[in-house]
This record gives C-alpha cells, structure tokens and sequence, in this order.
C-alpha cells in the first residue's frame, strides 16, 4: 500500500484488517473498519476499498453515493471502473454510461490509440497499485461493452468487447460474450482470432495454449471446405481418423507423437423439412480445430493433452457430435462431464439439447427438478423445464417456462428458439415467426433463427419470401447442408426440380464428407426428397436408390414404404408397388395417398396381368381329357349290362372311341401347343392324349 | 468300432449315390454327390459349434446341435480327438457376472457390466442382452395392453441398430455379432440386407444353426447364394427347399442325409412329416409324427402341423388325445395353444380357440401358423376385420403363406372387395400353382369381375391339374357356353355328366346342376341333328322336378323330329353309318339302368 501521509501504525493494522476480512467475506466486518478508516485518512484509497465492501454486500447505490460524493469516480481509474459496476448491477444503465463516458473524455482523451506503455504512463498515478494497465484497460473496455449490451446497443458493445481483447488476450469473458451471444459470423470471429495480438501477450507456449482453448469455442458451421483451409496448421487433418481420435483425446497417456487431430466439423442441426423439431440451444458451432507440431517439446504436449481432458474442450466437443447429429454420442459425454462437475453452465445447454434429441423424458425431468430448486434465477433452469413440456408435446406449458428463461435472460437464444418451435410444433406459423424474429435479432452470428423464419415462411406457402430468407442464412453460413436441403425442398415446391437436386446433392455430398458410411439419421428426409425429386425428374431407378437408402437409415417408415412403392406403380411395376403400399398401410392404415394407389393399382393388376403365369393367350379349346375315363364308364357298364355279350361290347367301345376322338380331332390340334405354354404339364393328361394319338393312328 | 461304421455308413451313401444316379427323376442329386460326410469331423464340429453357441447363449442353436450330437451317439470319438476348451483370458470376470445376469434374464444389468468390454464374446453379450430386453419389453406391454406391440414405436430396437450399423461397416463384429445385427434387420423389415448380413455370419459361423435357419426362412427362391460349401449347408437346403414348398426336393435332401448317418435325427423326421404334410400325403405326415412322438414323447416343436393333419382328417379322438398330452407336458408353449385351439376348432367352439390361439400368439407374436388359424376362427365367427388382421399379420411374419393369403382373398371376397380378393387369390396361386382351390377361387372371383375369358382360363386349368372338389368343370362348361363356344361347351358339359353319373351313388346335393347339364346337352344335340343323343339327355331330365317339363317338351320334340327323320333315314339307309344307334343304345342302355337303380 503506497499510503505515506498517514504514519500511524494502527492504521496500518486495520487496513489490513479491511483486506482479511473481505478475503474471508466477511463483508459486514470489513465493511465496518474500512469506514473507520475513511473516517481517520480520508484517503481515496481506503474509500475505494469502503465502496468495494459495500458492493459485495450488494449495497450498490450506496457505493456510488459515496464514490461520486467524493468525485473520484473522475479522477481514478478503478474507482470509476467501481462505479460503473455498481451502477450496471443497479440496473441505472443510463448512469453507468455517462460515468463510463467521463473516462473516455477526461482519461483517455485519445481512445483509439493502441495502449501501450507510452499512453498509459501518464495515468500512473490514478492507477493505485501495480496492477498491469492493459488488464484494467480491457476491464474497462469489457464493463462499457456490457453496459451497452444491456442497452441494446450490440453494435458497440462488440466493438467494446473486441478491443477489450486487443488489450488483454486473457480476458476470457469479453471473447465469451462475443461467442455465445452469437455477435459475430463465422469469418468474423475468424478474423478476431487472427488478429488477436496472443505472440506479444504471452511466450509461445502460452499462445498455443490460448489459442487451442480459444479456438475450441470458435466456429460454426464448419463445412468441408473450411477445413482445407486449416489443414496447413494442423499435419493431418483425416475425417477417418475422427473416431479414433475422440478415443486418444480423451485419454491422456497417448501424448507425444499424437500428430493427427480430429477436425470436428459440425452443422447446425435442424428438423425434418416440414416441422422443426430441433432445439439448437446454443448457437455456437465451433470447430475442434487443434494445432500440435511433431517438433514441440514433450511437456508442452503434455499440458496441451491435460487440457484436452479439461471439462470445457469436452464440452465444444460434445456440441460437435451434436451437430454432427451424433446425439447419442454427445449424451455420453455431457454426461460424463456432468459426472464430474454436475453444474457445469457451459455444458448444460448442449446436454439438455441431446436429452431433447434423444427424448429422455425422464433424464430431462429429473435434471429440471434439480436445477430449478437450486438455481431458479438461471434461465437454463427453466429452459430445462420448458424443454421437458416441449418433448413431453404440452406446448402451453413448455411456453409458459421458455418465457420464463427468456425474461431472465433476455439474451438467451435457445430459449428464443425453442419457444418459437413450441409454436410451430401446433402450427402457429405467425407467432413462431416472431419467436424467431427476436431470436434473429440477439443473434446476429447465427443463420437457424433466419432458417426457421424460412421454413415458416414456406410452410405458409410464402415461398418467395421463404427463400430470401434462406439467401441470407446461407450467406452467414454458406456451407451448411441443412439451408442447401431447405432450399431444395423451395425449389421442389416451385416444381424447379433440377435445382432441387443440385441443392439436395450437395447437401449430401457435405453430410458424405464428414461422415462415414452410415449418415445419422437426421438425414433421412434428405435423402427421401432426393428420391421424389429424382422420380419427378423421371430418374426412376435412381429415385428408388435413395429410398432404399433412407429406409436404411430408418426402417419401418411408411411414408418412405409409400414413396418406393410410388415410384414401383410408375415404372410399371404394380406387383411390387402393390407389395409396398400394402407394407406402408400396414404400418399407417388411413394413410390416404397409399390406400388411393392400392386400389388403382390393384385394379390395373386386374386389368392387365394374366390370370396366372402361363395363361394362354387365347380361350383355350376344351379337350376332353379324359377318355381313359370314358372307356372307364363304358367297361362299368359292360361289367353292369351283363345280358350283353362281351366280343359285341368291345367293338362298341372301339366306335365311340373312334367317335369321340373324331369330336375332338381338330381341339387336339391346337391344345398341343397351348399345353406346352401351360408350363404344368400333368403327367396323366399326357398319358391320356397319347393314348387317344394312339388310338387314332390305330383306326 | 468306430471307423467300421464310419465305412459301412459310406458304403451305403456310394451305393444310395448310384441309385439317386440312375433315377432321373429328380434333378438335384448334386447335394448327395458333393460331399462325403465324415461323421467324425462332422461330429467335433457339433461339439465346438454347441461349446461356443451356448457360452453366447444362443440356446436354440445349442439345443438343435446337441439333438443332432445325440443322433450320432453311435459315432464314437477318442479322447484325444475330443475337443478342448479354455476359458478365454480376458475379462473372464466381466464375462461370467453378464453370462449369469443373462441366464437369468436380468438384460439390463447383463448389458450395464458388459458396457465396456472388448472381447467378442462379451460384446455379443452386450448386445444380445440389449436386443432381448427391448424384445422382452414389447412382450410385457403386450401382456397389458392385449395386443401385438406397435411397429412404428419401435425407436429403440432402431438405436441398436444403427449402433450395430457402425460397428458393422468397421467391420468390428464377429460372425456372432454378424447374426445378431442380421436378426435385427429382419425385425426392422430391411430383408434385402438381412439376407446380406445373414450370409456373412454363416460364412464366418458355419455352426450357428439358428443363421441358417432364418436364412433359409427368408430367401424367397431358389437364387444362387454364395453359400459356404459345409455340410451344415445340406440341413439349410432341405429347411429352404420346405420354405419354398419345393416339398419333393426338400424330401430328397431329408433322405439323402439320413442315409449318410443322421437317420436317427428327430429333426430330420420332423422335416419330413412337414414336407409329407405340404405335400397333402396326410398319411404318411401323421404316420412320421406318431414316430417321432415314440421317440421324443415330450417334444413339443412342430406339434401344431400334427394337430392340423389330426384337424384336416377329422381325427377327433387323436386330437383330443394330443391335446391332453400337451397340455400336461407345457401349458405354455406356442405349439400346446395351438393344438388346444385346432381341437376346440374342431369342435367348432370357436370363441375358445380364437382363446387359445391369441394365447400363442401372446407368448410369441412371431408364431406364423397361430396368426393364419386364428384368422380361419375369425373367418367361422363371421369377423372379417379381425380375420382381415391375423391374416395380414400372418403374411407379415411370412410372405409364402399360402393360407393367410387364400384367406384375405376370402374376406374380401366377403366384403365385396373383388380387386383386392383378385390379388390376394393370385398370390396364393402363385405360391401354389397346382393347387386347385386356390385356381378355382381365382376363376370366381373373375368370374365376378365379369372377366369371363380369365375365369374360363383358370377353371381350364383347374381341370387340367386335377380337379380336386369337382367345380371345375361344371364352371368351365358354362362359361363356354356364355362365350357361345358352343362346341366346347358341350363336350364339357358331356364329360361332367359323365363324371357325375360316375359319382352318382355318392349323395351329392346340388342335383339341378347336373339336370341343367343335361337339358343343355339336349338341346345342343338336338340342334346338332343328332337326335339319339339328345333323346338319350333330355330323357334324363325327366328325373328331376324342376326339368321334367322341359324334358318333356324336349322329347316331343324330339319324337317329332324322329318321324321326320325316320321318313329320310328309310331312304338313305343303305349310305348312312350305322353305329351311332349303337351309341345311342348303349348309353341309352346305361341311363335307364341307371333311373332304374335310382328307383
């Protein structure tokens, strides 16, 4: 403590008693001696430490009653930094600009200039300790950000929060608001990190720490095509390796020559094409992009590999399962990291996303019960609760709790979002677009609310506004597969089915890169509109490949057992369509389109198949097969007409034969061939022609 | 000892061998010529096969290997020759916690220890145990809810699946595995694959009886499938053969193995009274099945075919007989409900076997025949839309049912539906093309659709592969005759009578048929100027009340055409033949001994 004037030892004694107490907050205590203090020295110091204790005790306008009384709110630095913080926690936004502007005017007179030692030095003395400037600059910086962020002003405020960080690479929150509020696209955040100055803030080592750590909360949407991009940094960027490479990061004895990292590309996920069922809690997309060179010392590495363990590059890693649609991957993980740290802010978002995914009611209900009794003044505690309502399909009382977070939280977007879905699931398209509208304008980074506006938009056959929508989501993220499937299904209802395959194949094309053989199952609408679209575009074979493949990805759908059966009646194939429509009816039975093509096309069955493989062509001729049987009538009635005698007898039965074959001469003829077309051919009925050939040629 | 009954065996396979050559009659003695068995091999095959089966606790398989160990109990093998087993090494203790939740039934915790295991052994378990909990589950509900579980909320045999899928396309499981992810494809109706899987996993387990035994329940047709060559493939090929009701082929391979040394097999004499039983020699089915009950008195597998054969001959004391015994050997089996229910049926108490049958099916949706019979109860009760249900789920489990298939063709026969009852009937006459039911069913309902020139080719063939219910023709020879084929129509007509007069001492109902024939034949022969005929026919009709007047005013017609022609035939004597009077006389002779009979 630089106080000289005052030589008192006692004074001394109890300044330090102001500082233990507060160290043990115990606020009350150190309240009451640091205003003894004040009360003997007077001294701007002690009424700095006074207004501090009022501030934890939450005492705010006292605070700045007694800083602004005392005019030091204009000639100290970390009294007017106090100040401000007081006036913001009381919620006097207005206050707290004007107090914050007085250092840009009497302090800082030049505020753009880049702070260095020079600028700064002239400040020493309304600086009271030691502190490093450029910290306390960047505290400055990050406090006026917050303030205009309150007022609404984002535009400023992340001008605020990026020269916060030009001052101080540490200042992790300043970086964290401009992330998660989703202030900044993609490239924009990109560029920040570029221009971070991190080499002249720390060593090397340091920076690469920095800039792994930053860049785990970077990135969204990350297309293929990004990755190119980075695989100069990174020695081996394999997609195929990314399994695998989950497994080494998480373990930490695989260490030194670890040279490949995983790239985690994620894509915002959204809903099938008609109803939007996704919540996308947190908007950031970020690529788990991690830079090791082979030549690196082995304790950087490790260090680099511990931190990989760390619960926070877990968590940037569960959102890219997420958006990679690996729900059940990212559950595994969220709840690992939840094992350890059962509050962890950061992670409950995306945990509670993946429960909504994968419809664990009762996970879901239990981890809302939870967190509201302990933090009900967290807005993720009601979102919690409004997602259960949401999967559980009570919409009301889903809406009742989202509004809820939202009003906690004004900024909160997931909680935007999911409350316009809780509209859209019920078909209230105008008011989950306003839902959506405000999510827009909280995130300006982020394309789903703009493709939620979207598909609202189309829903409610808007299909040109739709689609400007979609222009200006795929301009904020140009590579994500979802806008692509989106528009392709634009297109398709504008009947511009060539355009609508070109969309929906690459959007296929971007979902093959990332992933493996067997796509998530997200997909399936993807590939089952490529179907339609291929079948209006008359590609029939193609059409039922990727029905076939989307039955894969999920079996037992009827909808798609309809549409292969659709495509079978249009190639001609009715036996099979009829199969297929009988399938989709079976699982869905007042499926109307099915039961409609069932009739027709049973009934062309009727009309144009044969009665049975191998029907004649013709009407058969009858031919009387059976003349063994007659001779057989006749030797009865020999043996019955005993009065007769029998050499007589035997010359009748030799005529009628002779008649009867005569009869039946020329049937003979044709059903020779009609027989063998017949297929089965019974061995008797060859018998008994023979032997009437027999006894013609015998007569 | 043993060697010398292993040659004698052989022996007696060449010597079968050169029969099977000689006889050409059947066109598949490939299966007996490739392979010589050697029973020993074959035998520590089994013993391996049923080691490693039953540690995955894959009972079924174990239970059918171990049937056909014992079948060759007279195949001796040293002790060196028998074959050792070694408890893997790793995770012993993982593995044996899990095998013993699983063997009593405790899936969930099976699959909770076995989550982390890597070995291939544990890691059927976890999965096996997954798939049977999610199946037990379903039954459960079931229990509650009265009936079969909902296809579309199926999620989470979904989830399995796609996470056997991944570890499927990296090629992490073994053949076991392989099976498994192939069983629940076939759940999850993805056949084509199924059939894919279901071949990789024999390739690998040429002992994993069950994965031939599915394979063989869905292979559609005779397709050349890159089947390993083992001679587990001789078994497939006969239970294939059975599926596909090519029942002869299938007889075939039966007896070509039981003369290579499995004539003891329980199994193969089941097989062979079911291929007797699709063959309709009823006797001989019956006959087997009384055999194998002195053998096997308490086996219960494939007891419902015998309770259908008992049901089909009538044999009601048989079948009461079966009943009791069953039941006293396991109320609770499939195969007891079933017979329960054919005998309740038989007793046309049919509420109560739809009872019993729904009982089977409670126990097992999958059981086919308990779905087909409880539509036919249905069908009794006058239930269409229940029949209509058991007999799509019947077809659901399998496509080749002939039964459930000729059954919905009924019903909707019954609901006016002739489209729908048109396809179902062809179906059923695909899968049974000499059947003649199934071709007369066919030609009713065309016949019904006014198709008179597909009824006419269906009854056509009818006749032509053996008419067994004698409708046939009757139909054929009126439809000729509705397509003014006149000359056709009469000598259908003409051979109906005469079958019929055949039949004539059997009491048969519909007689106005038959008179109708007759008039019909009357009158065509009478145009025809063949006068003696159409006396002989319209003679007849005076049997019947309702064309006695006709036939009367037929023989005065015909009286008078005779003096007409008399006058001419006076004059023409010497050119005309003579042995048409003869005809005339004779059968004229025969039907008026035959009014005189029936007097």
């Amino acid at each position: 403590m630089k106080t000289t004037n005052i030589s008192s030892v006692d004074i001394e004694k109890y300044r330090k008693l102001v500082q233990h107490y507060i160290d043990m907050h115990m606020h009350e205590t150190a309240l009451y001696w640091a205003d003894k203090v004040v009360s003997i020295t007077e001294n701007p110091r002690d009424i700095y430490w006074l207004a501090q204790c009022m501030y934890h005790l939450k005492q705010f306008h006292r605070a700045v009653h007694l800083l602004r009384t005392k005019n030091l709110e204009k000639t100290f630095i970390l009294c007017n930094y106090l100040t401000v913080r007081c006036l913001l926690a009381a919620n006097e936004l207005n206050e707290a600009l004007n107090v914050v502007n007085i250092l840009d005017v009497e302090i800082f007179p030049q505020q753009n200039l880049p702070i260095s030692n020079n600028t700064l030095s002239n400040f020493d003395t309304i600086i009271f300790d030691d502190r490093p400037k450029n910290q306390v600059y960047a505290s400055i910086m990050f406090l006026k950000g917050r303030v205009l962020e309150a007022m609404d002003n984002r535009i400023l405020a992340t001008e605020c929060y990026k020269q916060a960080l030009h001052c101080d690479v540490y200042c992790f929150e300043a970086f964290d608001a401009l992330t998660r509020n989703q202030m900044l696209s993609a490239s924009e955040e990109e560029e920040l990190l570029k221009s971070l100055p991190v080499n002249e803030h720390c060593s090397t080592e340091e920076a690469d720490v920095i800039k792994l750590l930053y860049e785990s909360k970077l990135k969204k949407y990350h297309a293929p095509t990004s990755i190119s991009k980075f695989t100069t940094k990174t020695l081996h960027a394999d997609p195929i390796l990314l399994q695998d490479g989950l497994l080494l990061n998480i373990t930490p004895n695989h260490i030194s020559n670890l040279t490949s990292t995983p790239n985690f590309i994620s894509s915002p996920s959204i809903s099938t094409p008609n109803i939007p069922k996704t919540i996308d809690d947190n908007k950031r997309k970020e690529k788990n992009l991690k830079t090791m060179e082979t030549d690196s010392l082995d304790d950087r590495n490790l260090c680099l590999e511990k931190l990989k363990g760390n619960n926070d590059i877990l968590v940037s890693q569960a959102e890219a399962f997420y958006y990679n649609c690996d729900f059940q991957k990212c559950s595994n993980l969220t709840d690992s990291i939840l094992k350890q740290d059962p509050w962890h802010t950061a992670c409950l978002p995306i945990h509670i996303s993946s429960q909504v995914e994968l419809k664990e009611t009762t996970k879901l209900f239990l981890l809302a019960h939870n967190l509201v009794d302990l933090y009900p003044n967290l807005a993720i505690s009601w979102y919690a609760v409004g997602c259960y309502y949401y999967i559980i399909g009570k919409s009301d009382l889903a809406r009742r709790y989202l509004a809820k977070a939202t009003c906690l939280d004004r900024l909160f977007g997931p909680a935007w979002l999911a409350y316009g879905h809780s509209f859209a699931v019920e078909n209230e398209h105008d008011q989950a677009m306003a839902a959506y509208f405000k999510a827009s304008q909280l995130m300006k980074g982020c394309h789903l609310p703009l493709l939620y506006i979207g598909l609202e938009c189309g829903l409610t056959n808007n299909i040109r506004l739709a689609d400007r929508f979609f222009q200006q989501a795929q301009s904020i993220a140009p590579d994500d597969p979802f806008i692509l499937h989106e528009k392709g299904v634009i297109n398709f209802q504008n009947l511009e089915y060539n355009t609508a395959e070109k969309n929906f194949k690459d959007a296929l094309e971007k979902i093959r890169r990332i992933h493996s053989i067997p796509i998530p199952q997200r997909w399936v609408s993807l590939l089952n509109n490529l179907g339609h679209t291929c079948r209006k575009l008359k590609k029939y074979e193609e059409a039922l490949e990727y029905h076939h493949q989307a039955l894969l990805l999920s079996p037992q759908n009827a909808s798609i057992y309809s549409a292969i059966g659709f495509v079978h009646s249009l190639v001609g194939n009715a036996e099979e369509a009829v199969d297929w429509f009988h399938k989709a009816l079976g699982l869905e039975r007042d499926d109307t389109f099915s039961s409609t093509m069932l009739n027709y096309v049973i009934e062309q069955l009727a009309e144009e198949k044969p009665p049975f493989p191998g029907a004649p062509e013709g009407i058969p001729k009858y031919n009387p097969k059976e003349s063994s049987k007659l001779t057989l009538t006749y030797s009865e009635m020999n043996e019955t007409s005993v009065d007769k005698g029998e050499s007589e007898m035997s010359t009748s039965i030799r005529d009628s034969i002779k008649i009867d074959a005569s009869q039946s001469n020329e049937g003979m003829q044709v059903n020779g061939k009609t027989d063998s077309s017949c297929m089965s051919i019974e061995v008797d009925m060859i018998d008994a022609s023979k032997s009437i050939q027999d006894e013609n040629s015998t007569t | 000892m043993a060697t010398s009954v292993y040659w004698l065996f052989d022996f007696v396979f060449t010597f079968k061998k050169l029969l099977f050559l000689t006889s050409s009659y059947y066109p598949f003695t490939i299966y007996s010529n490739r392979y010589i068995m050697d029973l020993k091999s074959i035998k520590i095959d089994i013993i391996k096969g049923i080691h490693k089966c039953s540690q995955r606790g894959l009972f079924h398989s174990v239970k059918w290997l171990s049937e056909l160990n014992y079948s060759l109990s007279h195949v001796q093998l040293s002790p060196e020759e028998l074959p050792k087993f070694e408890e893997s090494e790793v995770e012993l203790e993982a593995y044996l916690l899990a095998k013993s939740y699983f063997d009593l039934k405790e899936y969930d915790r099976c699959t909770h220890f076995t989550k982390d295991c890597t070995s291939a052994k544990t890691k059927f378990l976890f999965y096996y145990s997954q798939y049977l909990s999610i199946e037990k589950k379903k039954l459960d509900n079931m229990t509650d809810s009265n009936c079969p579980p909902d296809p579309t909320k199926n999620d989470k045999l979904k989830n399995l699946c796609a996470q056997m899928q991944n570890d499927f396309y990296q090629n992490k499981l073994d053949g076991f595995m392989i099976y498994l992810y192939g069983i629940i494809l076939k759940r999850l109706d993805l056949i084509a694959l199924a059939i894919d899987v279901f071949t990789k996993a024999v390739a690998l387990e040429p002992m994993l009886w069950c994965c031939w035994f599915e394979l063989g329940k869905l292979v559609s047709d005779k397709n050349t499938l890159s089947l390993p060559d083992h001679w587990m493939k001789q078994f497939y090929s006969s239970h294939a053969c059975l599926e596909q009701l090519r029942n002869d082929e299938a007889l075939q391979i039966c007896q070509s193995l039981c003369t290579q040394g499995f004539e003891n097999s329980t199994y193969l004499m089941s097989q062979f009274a079911l291929g007797h039983h699709n063959n309709r020699d009823l006797d001989k089915a019956i006959n087997m099945f009384k055999k194998i009950l002195e053998i096997d008195p308490y086996r219960l597998d494939n007891l419902d075919t015998y309770s259908n054969l008992l049901y089909v001959q009538e044999m009601k004391t048989q079948l009461a007989d079966l009943a009791h015994k069953v039941v006293s050997i396991d109320k609770y089996r499939v195969e007891t409900c079933c017979v329960i229910g054919n005998y309740y049926s038989l007793r046309s108490d049919h509420a109560k076997a739809v009872l019993y049958f729904r009982r089977a099916l409670k126990l097992n949706p999958q059981f086919l025949s308990g779905w087909t019979l409880m539509g036919h109860e249905f069908m009794e009760m006058k239930n269409t839309n229940a029949a209509i249900q058991s007999y799509r789920h019947a077809i659901e489990i399998n496509h080749r049912d002939y039964r459930a298939w000729y059954g919905l063709g009924q019903t909707y026969e019954i609901m006016k539906m002739y489209f729908y009852s048109l396809y179902y009937y062809k179906q059923a006459q695909q899968l049974k093309p000499n059947d003649s039911r199934m071709i007369i069913a066919l030609g009713e309902t065309y016949e019904k659709l006014d198709k008179i020139e597909n009824a006419l080719k269906c009854y056509y063939k009818a006749c032509s592969i053996g008419d067994v219910e004698g409708l046939a023709l009757i139909r054929l020879a009126k439809l000729y005759d509705k397509l003014n084929e006149t000359e056709n129509a009469a000598a259908a007509f003409t051979e109906y009578c005469l079958r019929e007069d055949d039949s004539k001492e059997k009491v048969y109902d519909d007689q106005t048929e038959f008179y109708n024939a007759l008039q019909y034949l009357a009158n065509y022969h009478l145009n025809k100027g063949q006068i003696d005929d159409a006396y002989t026919y319209a003679y007849k009709c005076l049997e019947c009340d309702e064309t006695k007047e006709q036939g009367k005013a037929l023989l005065r017609v015909i009286a008078t055409k005779r003096m007409e022609q008399g006058n001419e035939m006076k004059m023409e004597e010497p050119i005309e033949n003579t042995s048409p009077p003869g005809e005339a006389n004779s059968s004229d002779m025969n039907f008026s001994l035959m009014i005189m009979e029936n007097q």
